[in-house]
């Protein structure tokens, strides 16, 4: 078959498709620019998530907008700790909200340039081990041959790791699978699983029809906390230190508002995560906030010269990577102790109205 | 013994007529020649691919989270394949393990699929308002990326080997579906009226002459739904992917373990080309007749 000249409609056609083409990749190339941003200022870039904790108060109050009025300020939400710490790697964040185990993977093996500057919740009861009803699972060790969810990577595997060592279970007694809280949930109703340890939202969903075996704050008290941690990158500290004591100042103000008028932040809160007040309200109760006090302590962040405990808990965080065989080895504590940001503390916390 | 012989001699003989391979005739090239092209070039450009790898990674431009050394690589290839320290492999499993779990899982599914969809796509093509009926559900089904239902079927069917299967058949079936409706349709009218007028019945002409003439095209839809399944892999392992070698990818990410991603990814890739090079030869074995009708 020789190949036919293309008659006058085909050519036509051919004509339209490419003009349509030409619309298109016209109509892409005027991108919407994004509300109040001013190209003359530089900028500030904060990864968040979702979880809830005074960073979503700051983000819905716009408080680091009102303290920092020659940045821009530029919010983007992400799903992971893994992946905020790809994004510090490839220096597009200067401050990222992130749990202990990620920032643990981040310091020990992937040597990012971050330190921790703040506390944002330590994991209460908003995140435990649930066991379905029937099942019979009382206690940790009852866990034996059971197949038990959690969210690899996450500091609920941490903790469920860390529950069944203090109960002297070994992990590979138990058959423990890699579902993320939605699609737990959804193995749970099916009668798939047999417990979980996950976060809420999913955790009230299961609390419905299931006995609470333990939980983070039990965990904490034994002295392996989960934290949420507010990490600041090196460069932003080296070269900007009144920017992230303005960042440090909005934090301690939003911990502030949750002890003192916690119907207001979970109002901020809501809006930021899709629920209504008093939803939110539960979920910030159920974690475990900090007072400024509690927080320049020797027990979490410590002061000026004296890094506190936290770094003891990320130390634990990297074992456990260790354990899961995802880092070669656990450096020693005082490379944690002096990933702390502790400039200026507590001083730089007076006067946070 | 004498029919293996003469399977591969009748493999061999054929060879050069592979029209990508052939630069003009091919058994006037010299030998050296074609050695040089079907095994020197690929090779060469691995080669160069590697050492430009290397490259990047030593150059310290970004870091080893983004472009880990080949040797680090290399090191998180031979971990996950041995036991190391009493650790075996990676979660428990050697790599090739996790490699069997999702091929098995991929040729269940890949089965499943594409024994619907070349189905599916005979009655099409032969029943013109069955093709109106089923067409615009199949046309939805293909247009849907594999990730935005996967969570339906973890619902309605746990978390198992059943949702990852039936993801897996859910990626074959549209293209095996399409290639062959379009494949039955196209039979030449002159073939089916020629047999048609010596008096062939419906099933004669279906079984003696659609099916022959439509076989080339579909085998090119069944590689096409393979390719589509085996991307969905790593989609078919987020959940409860272990072991498997999905799983593998998408456990290491979250802990930003670069190097068994990437062993993960050469993994999948490499035995993605064994597998297609396998249908390509069962193709010619098959439908020797392609192109020639």
């Amino acid at each position: 078959m020789t190949a036919p000249k293309p008659s006058g409609a085909v050519r036509r056609g051919l004509l339209a498709v490419l003009l349509a083409v030409a619309v298109l990749v016209a109509a892409t190339a005027c991108a919407i620019s994004k509300p109040g941003y001013d190209p003359d200022k530089p900028t500030i870039r904060l990864a968040y998530q979702t979880f809830p904790s005074g960073d979503l108060v700051v983000k819905n109050k716009r408080w680091l907008e009102e303290a920092l009025p020659d940045y821009n300020i530029e919010w983007t939400k992400f799903d992971s700790g893994a992946d905020i710490n790809t994004a510090f790697v490839a220096k597009k964040v200067d401050f990222g909200a992130i749990g202990s185990a990620p920032v643990a993977r981040g310091l020990a093996d992937l040597h990012i340039g971050y330190q921790i500057a703040f506390v944002l919740d330590v994991a209460g009861e908003n995140e435990a081990l649930i066991a379905r009803n029937g099942t019979g699972i009382e206690k940790v060790a009852d866990l034996r041959g059971k197949r038990v969810a959690t969210a690899f990577a996450s500091t609920s595997h941490y903790s469920l790791l860390t529950a069944l060592r203090q109960a002297g279970v070994n992990p590979s007694e138990v058959d423990i699978v890699d579902l993320q809280p939605q699609a737990s949930y959804a193995a749970w109703q099916r009668k798939d699983i047999d417990a979980v340890y996950t976060w809420l939202p999913t955790l009230d969903e299961v609390r419905k029809d299931g006995k609470q075996i333990i939980s983070s704050r039990e965990l904490a008290g034994n002295g392996k906390p989960t934290l949420d941690l507010g990490v600041a990158s090196t460069e932003i500290i080296e070269s900007k230190p009144e920017v992230v004591d303005a960042w440090r100042k909005v934090q301690a103000r939003a911990l502030a508002l949750i002890h003192s008028d916690p119907k207001a932040a979970a109002a901020a809160v809501a809006a930021e995560i899709g629920t209504d007040e008093e939803d939110a309200a539960a979920q910030l109760a159920q974690g475990t906030f900090l007072t400024i006090e509690q927080l320049t302590s020797p027990e979490w962040l410590g002061t000026q010269g004296k890094p506190g405990d936290v770094a003891e808990a990320v130390h634990s965080a990297a074992q456990f990577l260790k354990d899961q065989n995802q880092i070669p080895s656990v450096p020693p504590l005082a490379d944690f102790s002096a990933a702390i940001y502790t400039e200026g503390l507590p001083g730089v916390f007076d006067n946070i109205n | 013994m004498t029919s293996i012989s003469s399977a591969s001699a009748g493999v061999f003989a054929e060879a050069p007529a592979e029209p990508d391979i052939g630069t003009g005739r091919g058994d006037r090239t010299p030998l050296w020649r074609r050695v040089a092209t079907g095994v020197g070039l690929p090779l060469a450009s691995v080669l160069v691919f590697l050492g430009l790898w290397q490259l990047a990674a030593v150059s310290g431009i970004w870091t080893e989270t983004f472009v880990p050394p080949l040797g680090k690589v290399w090191q998180a290839f031979i971990d996950t394949s041995t036991t190391h320290d009493g650790v075996r492999g990676y979660g428990g499993y050697l790599l090739w393990e996790h490699l069997y779990m999702t091929l098995r899982r991929v040729f269940f599914g890949v089965l499943i699929g594409i024994g619907a969809g070349v189905a599916i796509g005979v009655a099409m093509g032969t029943v013109p308002w069955l093709r109106r009926l089923v067409e615009p559900w199949l046309t939805f089904l293909r247009a849907l990326p594999p990730l935005a239902y996967f969570f339906l079927l973890v619902i309605w069917l746990g978390i198992d080997e059943s949702p990852k299967i039936t993801l897996l058949a859910l990626s074959a079936l549209p293209p095996a579906a399409v290639a062959t409706t379009a494949a039955v349709a196209a039979t030449p009218k002159a073939l089916t009226e020629a047999a048609v007028a010596l008096g062939g019945s419906r099933r004669q002409v279906l079984a003696d002459v659609v099916v022959p003439s439509a076989l080339p095209e579909t085998f090119t839809g069944i590689r096409l739904a393979v390719g589509l399944a085996y991307s969905s892999v790593v989609a078919a392992e987020l959940f409860n992917g272990i072991p498997g070698i999905g799983g593998v990818v998408k456990d290491a990410s979250n802990y930003n373990n670069t190097p068994v991603v990437l062993v993960g990814i050469v993994a999948i890739g490499l035995s993605g080309l064994v597998i297609d090079g396998l249908l390509r030869l069962a193709e010619r074995r098959l439908v020797p007749w392609r192109g020639k009708v």
